[in-house]
């Protein structure tokens, strides 16, 4: 079983145009790594640096006509780097630049559908820059833009020194939201540690898993809640402007302060949340209890304050669905500003993007390897477009060693790692695509157990 | 036991080994003059070197390109050879005296594909999408309207009167005393190489799609072989135009193209080779078919109805790079891609 990895590693490198993908480059060039390396950009001619090599490459994108729908491959990356592999000056690593516009699907699927490259070259990640500033104004409506977060390893958020450290906040936990196996950093002027984005086995799941530990946590419809103690009486909840024009909240009272109440609660909540909303204007009464879900619609301008009566003295939990510091929102009534004892914020649901999410699984047990083939084959067959990456590392029944996978749309490639050991087998994976259905892939997972 | 088996029947043809060289690069050409007096090996650093096609002694080594070589092709008089770059340039070199006789621009950086005519005197070259036609004397006769996609492939007919371009999007055929093309075979997909049937009436196209097309040229219609394990750049067609050998996975699929043609039927295929087959040469004259895989195997096979049979192998100490049998059929040049150059001859004993 070949397990050494002597393949040259490639790293792509995406962002739009302004992000500091040329900075990064040439900074990469410069420092003095030991390494040789050749860049393939998107100018034409070829440039030797001291030991590395600089090749213009014109983007030429086709269709493969393999089956698969989505199936576009770099023709260009396939001719120029067969050639680079012939030489006898070995390179230890290649980087590939894409256009800003560009969408990584098909320079990632390069290195999966052909032989050659598969033989002698593999994808070590797919390193997106960020500009912290401006991508606001691409985010929403880029499908370029997306595709580049989604399709990451590696994010990097650069220029982070034009942007207050809140934004940047609501941003990184944006970008998680849409990708969540990618590894964040911020920098400055595209500065950031080699190590950080070369040779960084981008697939290498455990690491993804390990990095942000609410990855496998149940996605909430809200994002924030906190416990209140509240005497009888009427109560104002003023709201300032903010990022949406309306909020969903909930107010449901709460046993006691345990864990196992609040947990109870909370599940009260998400049904809540799941009930039809009830828009609530200025100066309306927002309703108690569980099924009531309050729409709490702003102002235009300036303050919105919204009402609510207690009857029954005690605990209180109120859920929102933004954090109430975006809208600068907070309780005034009674004899004082009531504080919450406790608040919680929650993993943000993909509701600030329902198009490009993660979906990751864990679940423990076997899998049977055909049941699995299958399901895969199935899915990607029909929401292959969609899903942009897929990862995983399974336990596979039979099988002493791990069973390493990852794809890009309909393309995937599986291999079996080192042994299972003393470690516990588990199956984890992850999806990133747009319009994911989470519980439909969960489902069709667990069908896959060993029964 | 197996010995007296083995001698009922006619002994196993052999290679001999006629020479060696080594040439310290991957090799990227090889390429016999068509009096069969010089090989051409062209390195993937840039240098050419030229041997003696009987004995092996160097007897020019031309700087090439700068930066990598890219294909080689020689003139019909085996005077001149051409080659083709990353420097961007078409460069033509006197075989007698080994110098440089003219230093062309490919029109893009990249100059990959290079062929001369082996009637007339005319000389393609393609640089990415850049078609640009030539003559001897290195005289730029006519630059063609950028092709839809790079160039990944030139053909002559063998009677010279066409020649024929692959790229994305399919096949092109050209008049050479035409500006406007001859005709276009369109098809959705990347189309790798080509080669014409010896009449000139098929040509056969590899795919990146692990396809196989085979067009007709006079109707421009087409049939599809697919079935493949992996993209096919490695077609050789037998000089009666009856068989059609192509790669593009660890099997020689050889097609038979007689009688209606080889749609609806099933190809022979061929197993010996361990690693996906790089390379595949039909002797010029008769039926032996050449194939070098990736494992370091070269094989010699006598294609004939319902059973080729395998003549002779030989293993090689890396991938094979390149095959060429010599113009009299006798011999075949074989590289490696540690630069191991060997000529053998397949004797019949």
């Amino acid at each position: 079983m070949d397990t050494v990895e002597t393949r040259v590693p490639v790293t792509v490198l995406t962002g739009f145009l302004g992000s500091g993908k040329t900075t990064l480059l040439n900074r990469i060039l410069t420092e003095n790594h030991g390494k040789k390396i050749a860049v393939i950009e998107n100018e034409f001619g070829e440039v030797g640096i001291d030991n590395d090599l600089v090749i213009g490459a014109e983007e030429e994108i086709f269709e493969m006509n393999n089956g698969c729908i989505c199936c576009t491959v770099r023709g260009d990356l396939i001719r120029i780097l067969g050639h680079l592999m012939k030489r006898r000056d070995k390179f230890d690593y290649i980087m590939v630049e894409t256009t800003g516009m560009a969408d990584p699907g098909p320079v990632a699927q390069t290195f999966y559908v052909d032989d050659d490259m598969q033989q002698k070259l593999h994808l070590d990640a797919i390193v997106t820059l960020v500009d912290a500033k401006h991508i606001w104004e691409h985010i929403d409506d880029s499908d370029e833009a997306k595709e580049q977060v989604a399709f990451a390893d590696v994010i990097l958020l650069n220029k982070i020194d034009l942007v207050a450290p809140e934004d940047l906040e609501r941003l990184e936990a944006r970008i998680k939201g849409m990708n969540s196996m990618a590894k964040i950093y911020r920098s400055r002027d595209a500065v950031v540690e080699m190590d950080k984005i070369l040779n960084v086995g981008g697939f290498n799941l455990d690491r993804a898993m390990e990095i942000d530990p609410k990855f496998m946590e149940p996605e909430y419809p809200f994002e924030w809640s906190g416990i209140y103690r509240l005497n009888s009486g009427t109560y104002q909840w003023v709201m300032g402007e903010g990022p949406d024009p309306a909020m969903g909240a909930a107010l449901l009272p709460l046993a006691n302060t345990g864990l196992a109440a609040q947990e109870a609660t909370l599940m009260d909540a998400v049904l809540t949340f799941s009930e039809d909303e009830q828009a609530l204007e200025a100066g309306a009464m927002m309703r108690l209890g569980k099924g009531q879900y309050n729409q709490l619609v702003l102002n235009e301008k300036g303050e919105t304050v919204f009402k609510f009566a207690i009857q029954e003295p005690g605990h209180y939990m109120l859920f929102t669905e933004h954090h109430p510091d975006e809208f600068d929102a907070r309780l005034c009534g009674g004899e004082s500003l009531p504080d919450p004892l406790e608040t919680r914020e929650y993993k943000p649901d993909h509701e600030h993007d329902e198009e490009v999410t993660s979906v990751g699984i864990s679940i423990p047990g076997d899998l049977q390897l055909e049941k699995l083939n299958g399901w895969l084959s199935q899915l990607l067959r029909v929401h292959g477009l969609d899903i942009f990456r897929m990862k995983g590392v399974l336990s596979v029944q039979g099988w002493d060693e791990r069973f390493v996978f990852q794809g890009v749309h309909m393309l995937f490639d599986g291999r079996p790692d080192r042994p299972w050991g003393n470690e516990l087998r588990h199956n984890k994976m992850i999806f990133i695509g747009r319009n994911l259905d989470r519980a439909a892939l969960e489902n069709g997972f667990r069908e896959c157990l060993a029964s | 036991m197996m010995q007296r088996k083995a001698r009922s029947k006619p002994a196993r043809p052999a290679l001999k080994a006629m020479w060696r060289a080594n040439i310290d690069d991957h090799p990227i050409g090889l390429a016999w003059s068509p009096d069969g007096r010089n090989l051409a090996v062209a390195g993937v650093s840039g240098p050419i070197t030229l041997f003696d096609g009987a004995q092996g002694e160097v007897r020019h080594k031309l700087s090439g390109h700068g930066l990598d070589t890219m294909a080689i092709s020689w003139h019909r008089d085996s005077r001149l050879l051409a080659s083709v770059g990353q420097d961007g340039k078409v460069r033509l070199w006197d075989a007698g005296t080994g110098t440089q006789r003219s230093e062309m621009a490919g029109g893009a950086s990249w100059v990959e594909r290079v062929a001369f005519s082996p009637v007339g005197d005319w000389l393609v070259s393609a640089a990415g999408r850049k078609l640009r036609l030539w003559n001897s004397s290195g005289e730029l006769i006519r630059e063609y309207p950028d092709a839809n996609s790079t160039i990944t492939d030139i053909k002559w007919r063998h009677d010279g009167k066409q020649f024929a371009i692959s790229a994305y999007n399919g096949v092109v055929l050209y008049d050479p005393a035409e500006a406007e093309p001859l005709r276009r075979f369109e098809w959705q997909g990347s189309t790798l190489s080509l080669e014409w049937s010896p009449d000139g009436k098929y040509i056969a196209t590899g795919d990146q799609d692990s396809t196989v097309h085979f067009w007709i040229v006079d109707t421009g219609k087409d049939l599809q072989m697919w079935g493949y394990e992996t993209k096919v750049l490695e077609l050789a067609w037998s000089f009666n135009g009856r068989y059609l050998a192509t790669g593009g996975g660890t099997q020689v699929v050889i097609w038979d193209c007689s009688g209606k043609g080889p749609a609806d039927t099933r190809p022979m295929m061929l197993e010996k080779h361990q690693h996906l087959i790089k390379h595949l040469q039909f002797q010029r004259q008769g039926m032996l078919l050449a194939s070098g895989g990736n494992e370091g195997l070269l094989a010699i096979w006598r294609v004939k109805k319902k059973k080729p049979v395998l003549l002779a192998d030989a293993m090689f100490r890396a991938p094979i790079a390149s095959l060429a049998w010599s113009p009299d059929d006798r011999r075949i040049a074989v590289s490696d891609e540690s630069g191991t150059l060997s000529i053998a001859a397949v004797q019949r004993m």
